[in-house]
């Protein structure tokens, strides 16, 4: 085993790191006008109440599961091995080092020394075991964390602070995974508690610690005293965070989260919709964007099917509708039109605007060379007595007003090119029903993963096969050897300049194909009173941090 | 009718409508599309493990044939166990227990707000003239028609956002209640004014309250001896549905205002298609439907002992 370029480069990268503040992963605070954070002296005390708009979890743990609310909260609790630094470059956190053999099948994680747990437990390397075994264990039904850790087949205790990973196959992109909130590393001793009592109160090494947990109503969190930062940030080595603690509070309604906020009953919310934030910037709110790693959100047209089976009737449709001005006038100018399958947030992410410039004349020439040449009383397509239709189910969980409201517009203008969309607006079970049974020709789903690697969930034909459960992450039912093959060796190359040439043929083979109509980056955008300052501060999945933030008091 | 066989008959035609309902919910969860282990394993598109989704298949009886499901269902209903929630995985009936007295408080002063607000207003109906009593009849066709969610987004805007004199969300304080009983109480009220101003206005003017009127009897008096009475009948036998229809209000209220309750866990059980939380409300609620009926029956019965002939 020897340590390769890319540890001592994680490494390097790390000790350069000047201070934490820079580790805003790559999000930007557009339309934030934060100036006072800087020039405000930090207060210590006072609680924040956060109001948050998605789903209460069913766990605090977000091993069991997987999903973004839990990925938000657990983030004030719990600390991951690594992170992502300002230039999306992933650096140790709660590790110290780490270094892989040269075969790419033996990774060996040192972790930093003097790091305990809030209920005394030390950070040892047997912290790391417990919790990968905790994420593989089928009971604990981990989903985005047990896909995160599925090469792992082993775990060795080399001495107290070092653990060394056995993988199935190289996996480049582990880093990544053990950087998410879903894979964060909990007290080993309190992993052994019965699984209600851990969902309720689990034990980490974080900024704060949960206090109590009143069920439809907020989890309470306070400051964990004995807090260690484990990246040295200037003056604030070893210090704990500003605030008492946070109520966390769960709002669903948008409209009464936004009043909350503007009453000051509330200081942060999340889901902030994109008509809110432009009212907001008006009014002297705050505004913290920061879009999710992992896809961009995008329009996925199942291939598997007629008549998306035909490259030429793909294109048809995305020549068809403009996202262009559909995106500038529904959202306010808070979401900028992606040309990508990845987020803005991945360093990898390749784009090509020239495949997805709106043309109609050629969309109907596409449309005529394909056969759908004839048109029925409606204005329809058709071919062989069947109607050029296409069916597109819609979660309401899932999708914002201003995207079905885009959708709409895309209907329209699919229309005037003999299209028929027929939008189903689903409840998220019924959503997922739909997709399992197929019965989709277009589709837009989330998917948060830090990193390229989640080309391979979502393109891999692999991913064409569906979980007991009916799930596949496909949606475009893309089979395609070569970029197989192009995903399968951007995975365990360790050479990073031939990792980003792969994933960018493998990109180019996606978006060429007409598979998918990229939109915009997965939303996360957070609005804040005037009281707050010092957010920005972000994991690698970008859910904010609030140790460095306080209150006016 | 002697009270003992009409408390029987009651109880009998309660234990039936139970099991009706009980019967409805189970058919209707098992026409259902999805597979409810793939909801105990943690929502849809889980990618649980075949072992997984067959381990919470026999933890639930799921594999079991549907008749064998039917009998064990039943047979845990009658001993008041609606089972463990699929999305909490704490028993329904704790969950229950914890939320309930929050939607029954907000129920109850709604209810007692809307009579509170719909005496008042049959009151100064009677006494308004032929404009007044014309734009009376509107507010309250309004006030009687407007959604609860509609009303509360305004009630907020106004009282929350442009005033600031009330919280929008719950505070634990008492000032957080204002907003979710007023959108509650409103519409009900409206709904009330109609049913007693009529009944109200005609006791008012009858012969007997002339009588009254010509021995001396002051008006307010005769209000709350005679006219009362009269209004509060056709406004009471309905209070009965009228309190089954703020506890599905409550899903609405306790959503916008952001309030722990019964309505806010089955919103959340549908959308998680936790199938024994689902189960356990509406079978509370079908209850709560019952003995509320029953007991506006029986009110009826002490304060209009001659009856009908119903």
């Amino acid at each position: 085993m020897q340590r390769n370029s890319r540890s001592s480069r994680i490494l390097a990268g790390a000790l350069a790191l000047p201070i934490i503040g820079a580790l805003i992963a790559g999000c930007s605070s557009t339309g934030s006008t934060d100036s006072t954070a800087q020039s405000k002296e930090p207060v210590t005390g006072g609680t924040m109440v956060y109001a948050s708009g998605d789903a209460e979890p069913s766990c605090l743990d977000p091993h069991v599961g997987g999903n973004y609310p839990q990925a938000l909260v657990a983030s004030q609790y719990l600390e991951s091995l690594f992170t992502k630094d300002a230039n999306g470059q992933i650096i140790p956190w709660l590790a110290e080092s780490t270094e892989v053999s040269k075969d790419g099948l033996t990774r060996t994680i040192k972790l930093r020394d003097g790091i305990t747990f809030t209920d005394g437990t030390k950070l040892t390397a047997e912290a790391i075991k417990a919790n990968i075994k905790h994420l593989k264990d089928p009971n604990t039904a981990s989903s985005t964390g047990y896909l995160a850790v599925g090469k792992v087949v082993s775990i060795d205790v080399k001495d107290e602070l070092t653990a060394v990973l056995k993988l199935s196959a190289p996996d480049n992109a582990l880093l990544e995974s053990l950087s998410m909130p879903w894979t964060a590393i909990e007290s080993p001793k309190a992993l052994e508690r019965d699984q209600a009592t851990n969902c309720a109160g689990p034990v980490g090494t974080g900024p704060f610690k949960v206090k109590s947990w009143e069920h439809q109503k907020a989890v309470n969190l306070v400051r964990n005293e004995d807090y260690v930062l484990p990246v040295a940030n200037g003056e604030r080595a070893s210090s704990t965070a500003y605030l008492d603690g946070i109520t966390w509070r769960f709002i669903p309604e948008a409209a009464t989260r936004y009043a909350a906020l503007q009453s000051g009953e509330v200081d942060v919310i999340d889901n902030a919709q994109p008509d809110t934030i432009s009212s907001a910037a008006n009014a002297g709110l705050g505004h913290l964007d920061a879009p999710r790693p992992g896809s961009s959100n995008r329009i996925e047209l199942n291939s598997s099917k007629v008549p998306f089976n035909d490259v030429k009737v793909r294109e048809a449709f995305i020549r068809a509708v403009d996202a262009n001005t559909g995106v500038s006038a529904l959202f306010f100018g808070t979401a900028k039109r992606s040309n990508s399958l990845l987020s803005s947030v991945e360093p990898l992410a390749y784009s090509d605007e020239s495949l997805f410039t709106t043309d109609t004349a050629k969309a109907n020439q596409l449309l005529d060379e394909a056969g759908w040449s004839e048109r029925d009383a409606e204005g329809y397509r058709v071919k062989d007595g069947k109607r050029l239709s296409l069916r597109f189910p819609v979660s309401t969980n899932q999708s914002v007003p201003a995207e079905q409201s885009l959708f709409e517009q895309f209907q329209a203008q699919a229309k005037a090119v003999g299209f028929e969309v027929k939008i189903d607006l689903l409840d998220l079970s019924s959503w997922y029903g739909a997709l399992a049974k197929h019965e989709y020709n277009l589709v837009s789903a989330p998917y948060t993963k830090v990193g390229p690697s989640v080309l391979r969930v979502l393109y891999h034909s692999d991913s064409t096969v569906p979980a007991p459960s009916g799930y596949f992450a496909n949606n475009a039912q893309v089979k395609n050897e070569k970029l197989d093959k192009l995903l399968t060796e951007a995975e365990e190359t360790e050479d990073e300049a031939q990792r980003a040439s792969l994933y960018e043929q493998a990109q180019k083979i996606v978006l060429e194909g007409y598979y998918v109509l990229p939109l915009y980056d997965q939303q996360n955008h957070f609005l804040y009173g005037k009281n707050v300052h010092g957010i920005g501060t972000t994991t690698a999945v970008s859910s904010p941090v609030y140790f460095d933030t306080f209150l006016d008091q | 009718m002697c009270t003992i066989a009409w408390a029987g008959r009651k109880v009998g035609g309660a234990l039936v409508v139970l099991w009706l309902v009980a019967t409805a919910i189970f058919i209707a969860i098992r026409l259902i599309p999805g597979d409810p282990a793939e909801a105990i394993m943690g929502g849809p598109g889980s990618q649980a493990s075949a072992e997984a989704l067959a381990a919470a298949r026999a933890e639930y009886a799921l594999d079991q044939p549907v008749l064998a499901q039917y009998v064990l269902y039943l047979g845990k209903l009658i001993t008041l166990d609606f089972g463990t929630s699929y999305s909490l995985k704490q028993p329904v009936t704790q969950v229950m227990g914890e939320v309930l007295p929050n939607t029954l408080w907000l129920s109850l002063l709604a209810l007692a707000a809307a009579w509170l607000m719909a005496l008042c207003f049959a009151a100064a109906a009677t006494r308004s003239n032929r404009f007044g009593s014309w734009l009376g009849n509107l507010l309250e066709i309004i006030a009687a028609a407007v959604p609860h969610f509609w009303l509360g987004a305004v009630l907020i805007m106004l009282f929350s956002s442009a005033l600031g004199w009330l919280p929008a969300v719950d505070n634990g304080s008492a000032q957080g209640l204002v907003l979710p009983v007023l959108t509650l109480a409103l519409p009900l009220a409206g709904f009330l004014t109609q049913l007693m101003r009529d009944s109200l206005a005609e006791a008012m003017g009858s012969q007997f309250a002339l009588a009254a009127r010509a021995r001396g009897e002051s008006r307010l008096k005769l209000f709350w001896r005679h006219g009362l009475r009269h209004a509060a009948l056709p406004a009471l036998s309905l209070t009965g549905w009228a309190f089954s229809s703020l506890l599905s209000g409550a899903v609405v209220v306790e959503a916008i205002f952001a309030r722990p309750g019964l309505g806010r866990s089955l919103l959340s059980a549908v959308l998680a298609r936790d199938i024994p939380m689902v189960t356990g409300i509406a079978l509370f609620s079908a209850l709560v439907y019952i003995l509320v009926m029953a007991l506006a029956e029986g009110l009826e019965r002490i304060i209009n002992p001659a009856g009908d002939q119903r």
